[in-house]
C-alpha cells in the first residue's frame, strides 16, 4: 500500500468534484456530502476493490452501490480516476441528454451498477447482490456507502436484519457519518444517537474511525475477517472536507460554485 | 400434464395454493428460478416449494421495501425472481422500490399479489386490495396481467418468468374459484380473450369476477340479449384493438373488476375509448372509490354492484 | 366391501403412499405428502372416484383415514 497513491488519488477526486460542480453553474451539486466520501472512495477504489477497466463487467468484480446516491460525484470522480469515464464526461453532468446526472443513472459499462438517489433502497440491492454471491458460490464482494441521514430510512434497518439474518459476510457497508442532512444536524432533524452501537445491536461486526485518514480506512477494509457478519464501518467524517469554506458548512449540502469561489477554492489543493 | 384433471384440482385450491403447486413445476424448469417472500410462504401454497427448494427460496420477513430491493438485486446477478405477498403489501407498501427498481433500472421480476380484490373482506380493507392497479399502470415498464381463474395463473407464470419486462400478477377469490376457462386455450400476455361471444352489448371484466358476468350473461341470454362476455387478463399493455373492435360491434360496453373504479380496467378501456369516434356507451363497474364497512366476500360484491344480479341490472338499466 | 377398497386405492394413490406400507392409522400432517395442498387433492381425487361433493365442514373435520370413513357414511360410501 502506497499511501501517497492514496493521498494523491483521494486529491484528484476532489478536484474533480469541484471542477465538475463548478462547470454545473447554477444548476448546483451535492458538493459537501461528496466531498465527505472522497478518501474512503479513494482507498475504496485505488486499492481495495477488485474492478478493471477491461473486465469492468466480469461476473467476479466486486460490487459498489452508492446507496447515499446524491453523492455521485465522488462516484463520477473516482471513476474517471479509474479511467471508466473520461474527464470530458464530467463537463456533461447535469446537462439535457446527459447519463451523468444529479443522481447515479445505472450504466454497468461505465462501472455504475445502479440508479440511486431515492435513499434508503441502496442497501437493499446490495443485499441481494450479496446473497446472489452467497447462492452462485462466488467470492466478490459488496460494498455500499450509506449517509448517516440516510438511516432515518426504516428500510435500511430492513436491509441490516436481512444482511445478518443471511450470513453475509461479503458485504461490507461504510457509513458516511458527517453529522449533517439536508435541512441541518442529524441531532436536530432526527438524532441517530450511537449509530456504532446500533449496528452493532443488530449482530454486525462494526468499527468507528476517522473517515478522513487514509491509511487507518485502508487498514479496515483491508481486514477481511469472514464470520458469518456483514461488516459496517462508521467513518466520522466532515461534510465539506478539504476546503475550509465548504467543512462543517451545511450551505453546502447542495449549492453551486460561482468562479470566484472556484478560483478561492483552488488554492487550496 | 394432465389439464382437465389439474383445472377441477386448482379450482377447488384457489389461486394461492394453485401457485405453491406451479412453483415446484417452475423449479424443474427454470434453474435459476427464485422465489422471494415477505413472511407469507404458507399463505403462498409454498410451504412444499420452501422445503424442497430451500437454496431457490428466500424470506426476508415482514419487510416489502427490502423485499423488492433484494429481489432486484438478485435479478441483476441474474436469477429470475418471483416476489410474493398479500396484494397491497406486493405494491402499494413498497410502490417507490417497484418504481425505482423495476421501473426506471429494468430490474426484471414478477410480483405475484396474494388475495387481491375483495376476498380478504372479513379481514377489514387493510387486507383487501381495490388500489394495487391503479398504482402499478403509471410506473413504465411494468406490466399487469389478472388471471382468470387458477389455469390461466399457470398461463401467467409460464409467460411472465421469461417474458420482457416485470409483470404484476394479480391473484383474486379465495379457494373454490369459478372455472372460467374449463379446456385448453391459447394464452398470451396482452391478448384479450372472447370466452363467450355474442352481440350488442359487451361485458369486459378481469379476475375471477369473470364467473359472475358469465352467470349474468346467461341470465340475459334468457332475456334474448346476447351479451358477449370478454376476459381481458391484461390490463397493461392493454388490448387496444380488441378494444376497438369491441366499441364498433356493440352499442354498451360494461367493464367489470374487483378495483377501484378510478385507475383499472374501467379507466383503461375509457382511454383508448377516447382516442376513436365510436357510438358505444362505457360503463364501469366496480369499486366506486370508497371504503365500506368489512364483511364477507360475498357481502362486499354485493355492496360493490359486483355480484350477479347487480351486474345484471346494471347491465339492463344501461340497453 | 369394494368401496373400502376403492378408498384404500384412492388414498394411497393420490398422497403416494405404498399400499404395501399403509397404515389405516395414518392421520393429516403424518407424512409431508398430507400437507394441506396433499389434503385438498385428497379431497378432490375423492369426489371425483366417488362422484360426491364434500362439504366444507368435512373437508376440516376430514383428519384421518378413519375419521374420513366415517364422514363417507354421509355421503353414503359406507
Amino acid at each position: 500500500m502506497n499511501i501517497n497513491k492514496l493521498k494523491n488519488f483521494a486529491k484528484n477526486i476532489r478536484k474533480n468534484i469541484i471542477f465538475t460542480a463548478f462547470k454545473a453553474g447554477s444548476k448546483s451539486a451535492h458538493v459537501g456530502g461528496a466531498l465527505s466520501a472522497a478518501d474512503i472512495m479513494a482507498v475504496l477504489y485505488s486499492e481495495i476493490m477488485k474492478i478493471k477497466k477491461s473486465k469492468i463487467i466480469d461476473d467476479n468484480r466486486d460490487r459498489f452501490i452508492l446507496s447515499k446516491g446524491h453523492a455521485c460525484l465522488a462516484l463520477y470522480s473516482a471513476l474517471v480516476e479509474k479511467k471508466f469515464l473520461k474527464k470530458k464526461d464530467l463537463e456533461t453532468f447535469e446537462s439535457d441528454g446527459s447519463n451523468l446526472l444529479g443522481h447515479p443513472i445505472i450504466n454497468k459499462l461505465s462501472g455504475i451498477e445502479f440508479s440511486t438517489g431515492s435513499l434508503g433502497m441502496g442497501l437493499s440491492l446490495g443485499v441481494g447482490v450479496a446473497l446472489a454471491a452467497k447462492r452462485k458460490k462466488k467470492n466478490y464482494k459488496t460494498y455500499v456507502v450509506l449517509g448517516d441521514g440516510e438511516c432515518n430510512e426504516g428500510s435500511i434497518w430492513e436491509s441490516i436484519l436481512s444482511a445478518n439474518h443471511f450470513k453475509l459476510d461479503n458485504m461490507i457497508i461504510i457509513v458516511d457519518r458527517n453529522n449533517f442532512q439536508q435541512t441541518g444536524k442529524n441531532s436536530s432533524i432526527m438524532d441517530l444517537r450511537n449509530l456504532k452501537n446500533k449496528f452493532k445491536s443488530f449482530g454486525c461486526e462494526t468499527v468507528e474511525i476517522d473517515g478522513h485518514n487514509i491509511k487507518k480506512i485502508y487498514e479496515t477494509l483491508i481486514n477481511k475477517k469472514l464470520n458469518n457478519k456483514p461488516k459496517v464501518i462508521v467513518a466520522n467524517t466532515i461534510k465539506g472536507k478539504g476546503f475550509k469554506l465548504f467543512e462543517n458548512n451545511n450551505n453546502w449540502h447542495h449549492s453551486a460554485i460561482t468562479k470566484s469561489i472556484y478560483k478561492e477554492i483552488l488554492k487550496e489543493l | 400434464m394432465n389439464i382437465e384433471n389439474n383445472i377441477k384440482l386448482w379450482s377447488s385450491l384457489g389461486m394461492r395454493a394453485t401457485f405453491g403447486l406451479i412453483a415446484m413445476e417452475l423449479a424443474k424448469y427454470h434453474p435459476n428460478l427464485m422465489i422471494t417472500t415477505s413472511d407469507v410462504s404458507t399463505s403462498a401454497g409454498l410451504d412444499r416449494y420452501k422445503k424442497k427448494y430451500p437454496d431457490k427460496f428466500v424470506d426476508v420477513g415482514i419487510a416489502e421495501q427490502n423485499l423488492i430491493g433484494v429481489s432486484a438485486g438478485l435479478s441483476s446477478e441474474g436469477f429470475k425472481v418471483i416476489s410474493t405477498t398479500f396484494a397491497p403489501f406486493q405494491t402499494l407498501r413498497c410502490c417507490e422500490q417497484i418504481k425505482v427498481n423495476l421501473g426506471y433500472m429494468k430490474n426484471k421480476i414478477c410480483m405475484v399479489g396474494l388475495a387481491s380484490g375483495l376476498v380478504l373482506g372479513n379481514l377489514g380493507f387493510t387486507h383487501c386490495c381495490i388500489e394495487d392497479i391503479g398504482s402499478l399502470r403509471s410506473i413504465p415498464n411494468i406490466s399487469i396481467v389478472v388471471p382468470s381463474d387458477p389455469f390461466e395463473l399457470f398461463k401467467t407464470l409460464n409467460e411472465a418468468i421469461d417474458y420482457k419486462n416485470s409483470v404484476y400478477i394479480r391473484l383474486t377469490a379465495g379457494s373454490n374459484t369459478k372455472i372460467i376457462n374449463s379446456k385448453d386455450y391459447k394464452f398470451k400476455i396482452g391478448k384479450a380473450v372472447e370466452i363467450l361471444p355474442g352481440e350488442d352489448v359487451a361485458i369486459i371484466g378481469c379476475g375471477n369476477i369473470l364467473g359472475n358476468c358469465l352467470e349474468a350473461a346467461s341470465i340475459l341470454r334468457e332475456k334474448k340479449i346476447q351479451c358477449s362476455v370478454v376476459n381481458m387478463h391484461t390490463i397493461k399493455p392493454i388490448d387496444n384493438e380488441k378494444i376497438k373492435d369491441i366499441a364498433k360491434k356493440n352499442k354498451l360496453i360494461v367493464t367489470v373488476e374487483e378495483h377501484n373504479v378510478l385507475g383499472g380496467l374501467g379507466t383503461s378501456v375509457a382511454e383508448v375509448l377516447s382516442n376513436e369516434r365510436n357510438n358505444c356507451k362505457l360503463v364501469r363497474v366496480g369499486i366506486n372509490d370508497f371504503y365500506s364497512s368489512g364483511g364477507s366476500y360475498e357481502y362486499l360484491k354485493n355492496i360493490y354492484g359486483l355480484s350477479v344480479e347487480k351486474i345484471l341490472e346494471t347491465v339492463l338499466s344501461n340497453t | 366391501m369394494k368401496n373400502k377398497n376403492k378408498y384404500i386405492e384412492i388414498f394411497t394413490k393420490s398422497l403416494s403412499i405404498d399400499k404395501k406400507k399403509f397404515n389405516e392409522k395414518i392421520k393429516y400432517n403424518d407424512i409431508p405428502e398430507w400437507d394441506s395442498i396433499g389434503h385438498m387433492t385428497l379431497m378432490s381425487d375423492l369426489e371425483t372416484g366417488f362422484n360426491i361433493s364434500i362439504e366444507t365442514d368435512d373437508i376440516i373435520d376430514f383428519s384421518s383415514f378413519k375419521k374420513g370413513m366415517e364422514i363417507l357414511k354421509k355421503y353414503k360410501i359406507f
